[in-house]
């Protein structure tokens, strides 16, 4: 059997705003309400111009998954590890709340969790892969994340890569990571 | 050691696998969520106590399919439902919140009595065996003392449990009925309506140019449309965006507009003229199917684009391109029709010229254009026989005597086309909200001193708050049921908590639309505290009313007997169940496929072009599309809309604007902690030049104040909206200390807004208010 | 075996150790009272470091007291093992004052990791050695037992010339270990991938350093106050190396900053040009300016120059305003590098910004817990003065 190779792939340029992925993965996660403790978010990027000639977009985003994996390097109980299909876990059972991770991390994608009392973060929604999506996939009215295997070229998220040019967040770092935004 | 990794992933991480042969026996719609069965020992013994429950949102009024995860009598998680196309498959933010609604710590969990004065908040509880007599009783009295029923007024908004609290009013049998249209969509509904004799829908998923006049549908959401006109976008489809605010919708568009508010019928009427001049109209379907036609052409001459831009401070040479544009895509070109227009008194007039474009380009009832809805007819309780009683007035709204001049603003709008003894066309079962108030507390004609108020709060929704407490005040009975404490509630004498919508069976709904589809609800979890459905309600005052003779001395004694026999039998002490069994008996297999699927349809392809068949009457007088409305020339009413520039606010004052986002419906969702924390306060969007003269920083407190009353908001500063105007979000700034979440926290907007009305259709014109502003 | 009578005489008396004994019980009631209040309400209640800032007092207060005491081991070890012999004079106290300190940074990391418990058994369980933080525990738990090694020879009743080897030998690896523990210290910030401020081998280098200063700065310091500021004669040849020692330190951290500063203000918009321009201009630049340079820098070198390390009360001022500055120095570290934020604080993006940076400041039990670090660290330390021979006789 082929080694599953998870990735999102998102187009921005369909984001509202609409903040129903952020409250899904909430529920979804068991994600206490607090303004630190979140797993996803949206920003509303700067606006560009003068009124009335304006500009804004949106850019939803979340734990990217590195493949070069600055947070699991640093842990020292390797309670940050990787799944075989590339998805960046943290098992709460070994987190030391170091929060060393959280230091490394170059997107601020995790948070410390009281009610578990680990450091945690997007895990793709793990639990219900691979028979359902993601929540903030399923749930997003315009469909902006995509979620699949990178390995199936038949998948949407390989299809989509090869058809359309793509950025990942803060190359410099060298994280490679597995979210990636197409223009 | 990976395979152990893996199960120690698993056990932590699948706090529920989906996956279980029992929870597809318990929902057919499980298959749907792309699960499939699995043998992994560890997920069938969680599947256990999970289930997937289909049933409808009821977080706003779109009612979209959801699959509730349930997991040991608790809800885990909404889904969206995949068969329930007309959202796409989607929940939005305030339809995944809605998992929290039945926990919500501030919910109503007890019948409650008024203990000390209105509004002090002291409250007893009391059983609901208790609370059914003494509503009953209070009908009784008020009937007894004013010899009137309609002496006492039945507030409710829409929802699947509406229909009962309906039965409630219809057995006590007042006239007097207020519904929210006439703060929301009132004025559009007439306006298209008067065009098309129907208020349609738009095609966004073929359309190749769309016109959006305020309609924010990237924030207000209403499906398919706002994903719709997303999806639509990037391949093809070409968005115009008109709003003095730059919102995500404008964010969207590849045109945005500021226009000067309350001019958009200047700009409609230009891009007419423009059309009309350059014979680009559609000649053909012109004269197949409109009425008036000629007259159109002589009356928009006037509406030169030069002439547009001074009202609208749009320049010519953008109105000619828009209406080239419109023109070259059409019948694929949508003017979209919007849904709260509550904005000004002459918005009919606006609506109706938005019509008349889509009329003259011929985009109506085909792909891409305006699309009339089609519907799922259900069976009704046809047989279901009420007693004809004879203390029993009509609509105070209608059959005021005096004039109410004082609710239209003194402009050159006022000067004709609008009434002001009598609102020209209210809906006998909505009313007009703003007149009906200014009727009751003048007891013009005859007093009212009874209040059921159902899901609605008039407090925080009707412009205008200390009026509305005003007319409280003088009310003798007031009982609301609702979820929580909302201010209305707070007003009340008696307070029945209804269970939420997650906890309760509902009637079906039939969505109608260029994809109709039918929803119903379904407990997925059982009642957490003593509430009921509001059919249980209605079933508990009405046996209540039963048992007091007063209350049936003027009608005949067989009407009585006919009444129990057909309405309070079969359908009030009978089970929802039965309600939906018998809604959807004339489609073999639908009542076990809403079980099932949480839906029900026909089909799922659009249907065009019903209208345009041989012989079809449309649903005006003529039986044409009429672009020149002969019954509005009957009425004393413009026949075609006539522009007239309405006030604009001092150089020291702003017009207040309004709008919707995806993060609240209305002012009932505030409270729940998901959607506070996404906007935990509202904050007043202030141009930043002219925050700059006011010395307004972001994040400043200042105070709002208009003639009707004032308010303390925080600042946002920002280029998004035009000088000329601010806009603050709804649902804010509460009365109620049983919305803990936002009681005293930012700014009421019926605090401050002014009662004017739109006397055509009766909607509330929201957006005449100017205000002054400063620093805190 | 001399007697405790005899031991206190040669001191400025039992009053003063137990003036200070009691000073650091006080301190352990007030850590006490807020290590209860960590237990009860959870970090998060009640520490103010948060999601962009996550490491903040206490980590700080940890660096200082753990790396003045590898920098006590470091000037112990040159006693012992290089035969310096003004050092060796003072070997007991360093070996105990290095051995409590680190207990006293001990308590820091203790009260900051949310489960040390579990660090310790999943360190031997599942360790990821890739982990600078993996290495820190190694080496310090290794400092912490080589210095309980050390104890245990100094006050061995009966000692052998073979004692004396070992002592050598012993004090070596201290040294040894220390310095590996402290550039490692470094190390653990300098692999966070996402913080510019602290990559490269600078930290390393500087908190030798500056831990080496500390070491000496902390024995005038301490050896001015147990003689109420009149050392005796014949520790003054000790003393004097000691401050050329501190003086030395401070001159090489002055050469660091230099570098440092302008080498990052050309990384230009980057987070380390950030870092140190919240230093220089931002929220820290009364720490930096005040704090890091007036009281660690300039005037306890300004001393030093002006009193030729020769003045032992002037040494011993030095020393103590030396210890004051270093702890905004160690602050300013661990702050600096991240309060540029990951992402930018707009609308949505739940990252809490001020004028371009993350903000922190530290909670009351946090500074309560620091309290707690000094308690341990004076408590034990005068109590071993108070009952204990801490003198060391000519080798």
């Amino acid at each position: 059997m082929a080694k599953k190779k998870y990735a999102i792939v998102l187009d921005a340029s369909k984001c509202l705003n609409c903040k129903a992925c952020t409250v899904a993965c909430k529920l979804e996660n068991h994600v206490p309400v607090g303004h630190e403790t979140y797993r996803i978010w949206v920003t509303e990027n700067e606006i560009h111009g003068n009124f009335p000639n304006l500009t804004q977009t949106f850019q939803p985003s979340q734990c990217q998954h590195c493949e070069n994996t600055p947070c699991a390097s640093v842990c020292p109980t390797k309670a940050t590890y990787k799944t075989e299909e590339g998805v960046v876990l943290v098992d709460y059972d070994k987190c030391v709340l170091c929060k060393a991770c959280m230091t490394a991390c170059p997107y601020d994608a995790r948070f410390v969790n009281e009610h578990v009392a680990a450091v945690e973060k997007c895990t793709m929604c793990y639990h219900r892969l691979p028979d359902r999506e993601p929540a903030c996939v399923e749930t997003c009215p315009t469909k902006v994340r995509v979620f699949g295997d990178l390995n199936d070229p038949e998948s949407e998220v390989s299809k989509l890569l090869a058809k359309n040019p793509y950025y990942r967040l803060k190359p410099s770092v060298n994280t490679r990571p597995r979210l990636f935004y197409i223009y | 050691m990976k395979m152990g990794k893996l199960e120690l992933t698993r056990r932590k991480f699948l706090t529920v696998s989906g996956a279980t042969a029992s929870a597809i026996a318990l929902s057919g719609a499980f298959s749907a969520v792309k699960a499939v069965e699995s043998n992994n020992q560890e997920s069938m013994q969680h599947g256990k106590n999970s289930k997937f429950i289909p049933s409808a949102c009821g977080m706003c009024v779109n009612k979209c399919g959801l699959i509730a995860h349930v997991e040991n009598g608790k809800i885990r998680k909404l889904n969206p439902n995949p068969k329930f196309f007309k959202s796409r498959a989607m929940l939005c933010a305030r339809g995944n919140a809605g998992a929290e609604e039945p926990y919500n710590p501030d919910r109503l969990k007890k019948p409650l009595l008024r203990q000390g004065k209105r509004g002090e908040g002291k409250w007893k509880e009391i059983s609901w065996e208790e609370a059914f007599k003494l509503a009953a009783e209070k009908l009784a009295e008020l009937k007894q003392k004013y010899q009137n029923r309609s002496s006492v007024a039945f507030i409710s908004t829409e929802g699947f449990q509406e229909e009962f609290f309906k039965m409630l009013s219809t057995s006590y049998g007042s006239t007097n009925t207020v519904r929210h249209p006439t703060l929301c969509m009132a004025s559009v509904i007439q306006g298209w309506s008067s065009v098309f004799g129907t208020y349609p829908d738009a095609d966004l998923t073929e359309a190749d140019f769309v016109l959006m006049l305020g309609a924010n549908r990237a924030e207000s959401f209403m499906t398919p449309d706002t994903i719709d006109f997303q999806k639509s976008m990037p391949k093809k489809q070409t968005l115009v965006y008109v709003d003095p605010r730059f919102t995500s919708t404008a964010a969207k568009a590849d045109k945005w507009y500021a226009i000067k508010p309350g001019t958009d019928l200047a700009f409609v009427l230009a891009i007419i003229n423009v059309i009309i001049s350059e014979n680009l109209y559609d000649e053909n379907f012109v004269n197949k199917y409109t009425h008036g036609f000629e007259d159109l052409v002589k009356h928009v001459k006037q509406y030169t684009p030069e002439w547009a831009e001074k009202e609208c401070e749009i320049p010519a040479d953008e109105i000619i391109w828009v209406a080239r544009e419109f023109a070259k895509y059409a019948p694929r070109s949508v003017v979209y029709p919007g849904r709260r227009t509550s904005w000004y008194v002459n918005d009919v007039y606006f609506r109706r010229a938005c019509a008349i474009l889509a009329a003259i380009t011929g985009s109506w009832d085909t792909p891409g254009g305006i699309v009339p809805k089609s519907s799922i007819p259900l069976a009704k309780h046809d047989s279901a026989l009420y007693p004809l009683y004879d203390m029993v007035e009509p609509r105070i709204d209608v059959s005021r005597k005096s004039s109410f001049k004082h609710l239209i603003p003194n402009d050159e709008r006022a000067k004709h086309g609008l009434p002001y003894d009598k609102c020209a066309y209210l809906n006998e079962i909505d009313g007009s909200w703003v007149v009906f108030r200014d009727s009751v507390l003048k007891s013009d004609p005859y007093p009212v001193k009874g209040m059921f108020v159902y899901k609605q709060n008039p407090v925080e929704a009707v412009p205008n708050r200390e009026k509305t407490l005003e007319m409280m005040q003088q009310m003798e009975f007031i009982c609301t049921i609702d979820i929580q404490m909302s201010d209305t509630a707070w007003y009340s004498d008696l307070v029945l908590p209804e269970s939420t919508y997650l906890e309760r069976w509902d009637p079906c709904h039939s969505l109608s639309g260029i994809w109709p589809i039918v929803v119903a609800r379904q407990p997925v979890i059982e009642p957490i505290f003593n509430t009921k459905s509001m059919k249980e309600i209605t079933a508990g005052i009405v046996n209540e009313m039963l048992k007091i003779p007063s209350l049936w001395d003027d009608c005949w004694e067989s009407d009585v007997e006919a009444f129990k026999e057909t309405v309070v039998e079969p359908i009030l002490n009978q089970p929802t169940e039965k309600f939906i069994e018998h809604q959807l008996s004339p489609y073999p297999g639908a009542h076990e496929m809403m079980l099932k699927e949480g839906v029900f349809y026909l089909d799922d392809k659009a249907k065009y072009g019903q209208t345009k068949k041989e012989g079809f009457r449309y649903k005006t007088k003529t039986g044409k599309i009429e672009i020149y409305n002969v019954r509005y020339a009957d009425d004393g009413l413009d026949p075609l809309p006539v522009y007239a520039s309405p006030s604009q606010p001092k150089p020291n004052e702003f017009r207040v604007i309004l709008g919707r986002h995806a993060w609240n419906t209305h002012s009932g969702t505030q409270n729940n902690e998901y959607l506070h924390e996404l906007e935990p306060e509202n904050a007043v969007w202030i141009n930043e030049k002219r925050a700059l003269e006011l010395g307004i920083m972001d994040g400043d407190y200042v105070y709002i104040k208009s003639s009707v009353g004032e308010q303390k908001i925080k600042a946002k500063v920002t280029k998004k909206i035009r000088p000329d105007c601010i806009f603050y979000t709804h649902g804010f700034g509460r009365l109620s200390k049983g919305l803990s979440l936002v009681y005293k926290v930012g700014a009421s907007q019926a605090a401050i807004l002014e009662d004017y009305v739109d006397s055509v259709s009766g909607n509330a014109a929201m957006h005449e208010t100017f205000v002054e502003i400063r620093k805190a | 075996m001399t007697t405790d009578t005899k031991s206190a005489s040669n001191l400025a008396g039992k009053t003063l150790t137990t003036s200070f004994i009691v000073i650091g019980l006080i301190l352990l009631a007030i850590g006490g009272y807020a290590s209860l209040q960590v237990l009860l309400k959870g970090h998060e209640a009640v520490y103010a470091v948060n999601r962009e800032v996550p490491w903040g007092l206490l980590i700080a207060t940890y660096a200082y007291f753990v790396i003045t005491s590898t920098g006590l081991a470091f000037i112990g070890g040159l006693g012992h093992a290089f035969g310096f012999e003004k050092y060796s004079k003072m070997s007991k106290r360093i070996v105990v004052m290095a051995f409590v300190i680190l207990l006293a940074g001990f308590t820091q990391i203790g009260m900051e990791i949310g489960h040390p418990i579990r660090l310790m058994i999943y360190l031997i369980l599942s360790p990821n050695l890739n982990a600078p933080i993996v290495w820190m525990g190694v080496f310090y738990g290794i400092e912490l037992v080589i210095l309980a090694v050390e104890l245990y020879i100094i006050f061995k009743p009966n000692k052998k010339e073979s004692d004396h080897n070992t002592a050598k030998i012993v004090g070596f690896f201290a040294l040894l270990v220390g310095v590996l523990a402290t550039s490692n210290l470094g190390y653990v910030f300098g692999s966070l991938n996402a913080r510019p401020f602290y990559h490269g081998v600078y930290f390393s280098i500087f908190l030798v350093v500056s831990g080496v200063t500390a070491g000496a700065a902390l024995l005038l310091a301490i050896h001015n106050i147990l003689y109420k500021f009149n050392v005796p004669e014949n520790l003054h040849s000790s003393m004097k190396a000691l401050g050329k020692l501190m003086g030395a330190g401070i001159g090489v951290m002055i050469f660091l900053y230099l570098w440092k500063i302008l080498s990052s203000l050309y990384t230009q918009p980057g987070d380390s040009y950030l870092a140190v321009k919240a230093l220089l201009t931002g929220p820290l630049s009364i720490n930096f300016w005040v704090g890091e340079l007036l009281l660690a820098v300039i005037l306890p070198l300004a001393i030093i120059v002006f009193s030729k390390a020769s003045n032992m009360k002037a040494l011993g001022i030095a020393g103590i305003i030396f210890m004051i500055g270093l702890f905004f120095t160690r602050y300013d570290f661990i702050v600096a590098g991240q309060l540029p934020p990951m992402r930018e604080g707009l609308p949505g993006s739940g990252v809490h910004t001020v004028n371009g940076l993350a903000q922190y400041a530290p909670s009351t039990t946090e500074w309560m817990i620091f309290a707690l670090g000094w308690g341990v660290f004076i408590f034990l330390y005068f109590l071993a003065e108070r009952f204990l021979i801490l003198d060391t006789e000519e080798h």
